[in-house]
Formats: structure tokens, sequence, C-alpha cells
């Protein structure tokens, strides 16, 4: 049967009527994701590009002079929009999900393959207003990733009067259309579209994480879209939603009487569920990779699930733990302090859980699996020093320092870009069908790994002693030893040293798409319906004449009755014996 | 649009459509949510001179009643496979909507020239924002609209959905209840 123009179950599916429909305008799922993809890494890699520039000007402080202080604020605040928005979110929620969510629960497509095939254009879309600040004539925007008001808006900050920020406001809106259309479908389908058997509670962990995510996002966004609809307002109306009374060099300035703070309020208010946005889904990689590639059962499933719901809900009632500086009663920044370390509870639970899984396992060192133990051991690093900065007296000190830096990056840029790295080796050969080159991965992963250690670990240290970040130059303070220079210098190396390491990545995944062996059908012996497609890679409509038929849980490793040491979810328990 | 599911109706007996319009409706609702949050937070501040409403909005309001009285004998008419009835419903609906939007509209006009401009004041600022915001959905409900009277008034049988028909009318009657709060919001305030 011609799979372009099937019909199945009594309706008929998209039918892609040439190159364009099948590889540029697509609706497949399996295309989506891989455009969501391309376009994310490939900004990644813009962003990964201006954190060098920002380290080149720490570790050697005007050497460069193409860095001067204008410059060095702009590729702080795009370095931050890029990473965390428009690769982490696209690329786990627009990549992963749209790849694995009608894989992994047995469906043929996206509920609404059209919304689909818009929610990456107009993400595409997006991306383009991002870059095309680059090329206005103040540059983009320089007021950090926070965009706080009044400063982000006015005359002095770099891309402030200009059109940098209107274009970085315009784009997250564009951004979060775009997001709302892929996340309706994602929800969407994972409340309806699951094959027969395949319950809630049979979901793979990753399907959990992701739809959770969703849900967060759905309901985060909008908080971000309106402070970026009442800033383009004031920046170019002149509205003062946001705008205190303002005097610049002895003149009053048109704005008057709105608040800053209010903005601040919107902003973390999207911001801190955005942590997990990215979180969950990394959560979800390492639940799946640990389980196949330690080959035994994911323990405390339903634990599992319920603390990703824990996370999700009270992910909503922690936003002000940023802006303890900003200044707040002090019985809300009790409150906002005891929910932050509530949330350390469901969180511990999935680490736990995941140690508990390695616990008396068959475990493979695969690529994947070294990503999982770096990640958790990563994460827990990470997430022990946001215990410090979640409690208020310890917060305020070091909230401008570089400990805030270091606490960020490990839990919120390396652990994710962890999970993330683990994720494309996993599932590679589904993808393409051929394996990646596993010394290239081992050699990308250890430099990664302990090189971001280098880089981050120290940021620690330079923070207890309060230097200050956001800094273009540290060189006029004098309670800044020569040391931090020193470590900056190092750093700066380490930097670039895991920059480069990045390429071996890039060089691998392209590589092997032609020359990596060819890829069994399900290499890492996994239980989850993604590996057992009729064809792999899988084609279009993913599963032939008929849909799969799931018996069991994702975690079906190491079954007496079974002879293999795993069960696929679309084996009963007939074909087993 | 086209389903590929298993079955249908798989959860809490709803329909993939029906999961989407719901779903981004909750997501509408938290929109709108910030933005009278914002408001309230606003009004507190000395500099506050509300906007005189102008009379208009009353006008304005009962053209979107009708516009959902249009939208039930509409959904009354896929129903009972009366079409003439449907056709007739949708075009009220439609008609009235647009006629809400162009009323809003002119009520921009009027404050304009009364001199209650965008930036003068931040009560008028939040004024103009919401009710944007909230005619904004208004508008992209007529898109979904268009499509759906498109497909009834083929006179295709087939095509005449009265799950779409529903659907739409179930938003209609979301952006009467949105602008019902957010007009008391700002007659009351």
């Amino acid at each position: 049967m011609d799979q372009n123009s099937a019909t199945y179950e009594g309706q008929k599916m998209y039918d892609p009527k040439g190159w364009w429909d099948t590889y540029v305008f697509s609706q497949d799922h399996k295309i989506i994701a891989l455009q969501y993809v391309c376009v994310a890494l490939a900004i990644g890699l813009t962003g990964m590009f201006l954190s060098l520039l920002m380290r080149l000007q720490l570790g050697f402080p005007g050497l460069f002079e193409s860095i001067d202080a204008g410059s060095y604020y702009q590729d702080v605040t795009m370095h931050g929009m890029i990473m965390v928005i428009y690769l982490l979110t696209a690329l786990f929620l627009g990549g992963f999900g749209n790849y694995l969510i009608p894989l992994m629960l047995g469906c043929r497509d996206m509920a609404f393959p059209f919304v689909n095939m818009l929610s990456f254009w107009m993400y595409f879309l997006s991306v383009i207003i991002l870059v095309a600040s680059f090329f206005v004539e103040s540059g983009p925007t320089g007021a950090g990733w926070t965009l706080y008001p009044p400063q982000s808006i006015l005359e002095g900050t770099p891309g402030g009067d200009g059109a940098g920020i209107i274009l970085m406001l315009a784009s997250l809106a564009v951004f979060i259309v775009a997001f709302t259309m892929g996340g309706l479908n994602y929800i969407t389908t994972v409340l309806q579209s699951r094959a027969k058997g395949m319950t809630l509670m049979r979901m793979p962990l990753i399907i959990w994480c992701i739809f959770l995510a969703t849900f967060l996002g759905l309901l985060a966004f909008p908080a971000l879209l309106v402070g970026a609809i009442m800033l383009i307002f004031d920046r170019v109306l002149e509205t003062s939603f946001f705008m205190p009374e303002i005097f610049k060099g002895g003149e009053v300035l048109d704005y008057g009487g709105g608040s800053p703070v209010l903005f601040q309020h919107l902003f973390w208010f999207f911001g801190h569920p955005e942590v997990y946005i990215i979180a969950l889904p990394a959560f979800g990689i390492i639940s799946e990779l640990i389980s196949v590639h330690a080959r035994k059962n994911i323990f405390g499933y339903n634990m599992m699930v319920w603390a990703l719901i824990a996370i999700a809900g009270i992910a909503f009632i922690v936003w002000a733990h940023h802006m303890y500086v900003a200044g707040m009663n002090p019985y809300l920044g009790f409150f906002f302090a005891t929910t932050t370390l509530i949330i350390a509870v469901p969180t511990a639970i999935k680490v736990y859980n995941w140690a508990l899984t390695l616990w008396n396992a068959n475990i493979k060192m695969t690529v994947p699996m070294l990503y999982c133990l770096a990640f958790l051991v990563t994460f827990l690093n990470g997430g022990l020093t946001g215990l410090f900065l979640g409690n208020v007296a310890v917060d305020v000190p070091l909230s401008d320092t570089y400990f805030v830096i270091g606490h960020f990056h490990m839990v919120m840029a390396v652990s994710p870009v962890l999970a993330l790295f683990g994720g494309l080796y996993h599932w590679y050969p589904s993808v393409t069908g051929r394996m990646l080159d596993d010394r290239l991965g081992k050699i990308h992963f250890w430099i990664t790994f302990i090189g971001t250690y280098l880089i981050y670990f120290p940021m620690h240290y330079i923070g207890f002693l309060g230097v200050p970040r956001r800094y273009y130059s540290n060189e006029q303070y004098d309670f800044i030893p020569q040391s931090v220079a020193d470590l900056n210098q190092f750093i700066t190396i380490c930097t670039l040293i895991v920059g480069a390491a990045q390429f071996i990545m890039l060089y691998n995944l392209i590589k092997s798409l032609y020359k990596g062996a060819i890829a069994p059908k399900n290499p890492w012996d996994a239980c989850t319906l993604e590996w057992q497609t009729l064809e792999s890679p899988p084609g279009h409509g993913n599963w032939g004449e008929q849909l799969p038929v799931v018996y069991r849980w994702p975690y079906e490793y190491g079954l007496p009755s079974a002879t293999a040491d795993f069960v696929p979810q679309n084996v009963s328990d007939e074909q087993i014996t | 649009m086209t389903n590929y599911a298993a079955s249908e109706k798989a959860f809490l007996g709803l329909s993939h459509a029906q999961v989407f319009v719901y779903v981004l409706m909750t997501v509408i609702s938290i929109l709108f949510l910030f933005i009278t949050n914002a408001y309230l937070f606003r009004m507190n501040f000395q500099d506050w001179a509300p906007v005189p409403i102008p009379t208009l909005l009353w006008f304005n309001t009962v053209c979107l009643l009708l516009a959902s009285v249009g939208m039930v004998w509409a959904k009354s008419g896929a129903k009972t496979e009366d079409h003439q009835k449907t056709k007739v419903g949708l075009t009220l609906a439609g008609v009235f909507a647009v006629v809400f939007v162009s009323g809003q509209t002119w009520a921009w006009q009027e404050l304009h020239v009364s001199g209650y401009f965008l930036s003068s004041n931040p009560a008028n600022t939040f004024f103009y924002l919401i009710t944007a915001l909230h005619a904004l959905h208004v508008l992209g409900g007529l898109v979904a609209w268009f499509v759906v009277t498109f497909k009834v008034f083929k006179e295709d049988a087939a095509i005449l959905q009265p799950e779409s028909v529903g659907l739409l009318g179930v938003y209609w009657h979301y952006m009467l209840l949105v602008w019902g709060v957010l007009f008391a919001m700002l007659i009351t305030t």
C-alpha cells in the first residue's frame, strides 16, 4: 500500500504531495520534530558562540577590542534568552515531544497535524525575528535575559532605544503562539490518541514529563505574553505600565506611576515554571535511559508520576524566590522560601528512585548511560546549591554574585544539556536507522562532563568571594583578588575547549548519518513502543496496517517467565511463552 | 481536522476538538487573569483616573449577546439537521460579532477624540489594552467561524458537523462570559 495516501481506521491520513510537502511543509510529526531539532541546535550553537565571546572578555579583559561593554551585555542577554527559550524549550518539547509522543503512545501522528506544522513555522519565524535583532542599527537588546524595565527600554541600555528590545519582545510573543499551538496538540494527543491498552499509568515517564511540562508552559507563558505586550506598549506607545517617574540628566521623562516590580512578578510567574518546563523533559529522558541501559525496571513508577505532578503544581508557587533582592514583605519571603524547600521533596524522590533503579542493576556503560550518571551527580550538585539560594538570608548576599551563575548553570544548563545529549545518542538510531560512533560519543562525553565542572565549580568559589555577576570588567575593584582573574582565565580556556568539543558531536551526528553502522530495529533492547515499529526508521503513519495494542507497562525488564531480559509493551503474556 | 486516534472519545468522553478548545480556553482565561490582576494592582495607585465608559459599550455588549444567541440558534439547527436554521444562526453570530468588534473600535475613537489618549493615564492604557486583547480573541474566533460557515454554506450535508458548530458556540459564549467579567470590572472600578 502507498504509505503516503494511507487510510487507517476509516480515516484518511495527511497525504504529502511532493518534496515540499514531505520535507518542508510537512505535517508528519517526525519531520516536524527534526525541523525543531535542527533549528534549535543551530540557534543553540549561536548562543554557545555568544557565551564564548563573554568568556573571552572575562578571561582576557580588554584583549579583544570588538567586545566592548555594550556588546558584552548584548551577548549575555541573547545567550541567556536563546539557551533557555529557543534552544532548550523548543528542543525538548518541539523536538523530543513531537518525535516521541505519537511513537511511544502507539498512534499515527499528532491529533492536529496541520496545527503542529504551523507551530514549527511560527517557532521558525520567532527565531528569524530574534536573529534579525543582531542586524538592526542598535543591535540586539542588552538588558539581561530578564528584560527588567525600566532599564530595558531606555536609552543607554544596548538596544533599549532602538529596535533590539522590540524585536526581542515580538519574537517572544510569536514563540508563545508557536508553543501554544504545539502544546495544545501534545495535550490532546496524550489524552486522546493513546493506543488500545495504553492507560495513563502505562505511559513511559518521558511522556508524563512532556505532558506536564506542556501544561506548565500553557499556564505560565501567558504571564510572559502579558508582560511582553505591556512592555512593548511602554516602549513604543510611551505608556507607563512598568515605568516609574524617571529623571534623566535633570529632565523628567514622559513616564510615571508604573511599577517595575509588576513586571518582575509577571516575568517570574513564567520564569520559574520555565525551569521545570526544561527540567521535566530532562527528568523524563533520564528515566527512560536509566531503565533501558541498566536493564532494570524503573524504581517506584507510581511515586515518580505523583512526584512529577507535585513538582508541576508547586512550581507555580515559588516564583518570588527570584525576587528576594527586589524587596518584599518578610512574611512573603518566608512563604516563598518554604515552598522552595518543599519542592525539593518530590525532586529528591525522583533522584532517590533513579539511584535505586541503578542499585544491583546490570549497568551498561553506553554513551547514553554515561550521560545519565553525569546528569544525576550534576543535578544533585546544582540542586543542593539551590537549597542555599532558596533561603532569603543566604540568597540576599549571594544573589548578585557568581554563585548564582554556578548554581543556575549546573542545575538548569548543564543538567538538561547532559540529558539532551543522552537522549540524542539514545534515539538517534530510531530517527536515522544508524548508530552513532561510540568512540566519538565517549570523547565528547568526557570533555563535556569534566569541562563543565571545571567551568562552573570555580564560579561558586568566586561567588563566595563576592564577585558580582553581570559586570563587564572586574579590574577596577580592590576587593577582588588577582586569583579571581587567574581563575577566570582558566574558566575561559575550559569554555573554549568544551565549546570546541561540541563540534565532535556535530561531526558524529552528520558523519553517522552516512557512515554509521546500520542500527538494528531495537538496538538497546527497550520495551517502549517507538522501537517496535514495522520499519526502522518508522515510516509515514508509524505502524503500517495495524496500530499496536499495549499489554504492559514500559519497563518490563528481567521478567522471569521471559527468555529475553525485556518484554516490549506490545507483547502479550501468551506471546512470551 | 483529521483524527488518527485508535478510538475517538478517548478521554472523559471528549473528542479531540473538544479537548483542544477547552484547553485553549483555559490558556486564554489565564491570560485575562493576569491582565485583570495587573489592572486591579495598578488601580490602587494615586494617579489612577478612571475612564468614563462610553455608552456605546452597552450597545456592543448587546451585540455580543445576540451573537451568542445566534450560535444557540445555529447549534439547534445543526442538531436537528435544519440547514436553514444553522445558516441563519451562523450568519447572525458572525455579523453581530463583527458589529461588536467594529463598535469597540468606534468606542476607542470616541475616547480618543474626547482626549482620553492611550498614554495619558494608566487607566486609559489598561482600558485600551484589555478591550483590544478581547477584541483580538473575538477576531480569532471569527477566523474559525469563517471556516465552519464556509463549509456549512457549501450545502454538503456530510460537512454539516454539529460538533464544529457546537464548539464554535462554546467559544462564542466563552467570549461573552469573558467580556461580561471585563466589562463589569471596567464599569465598577
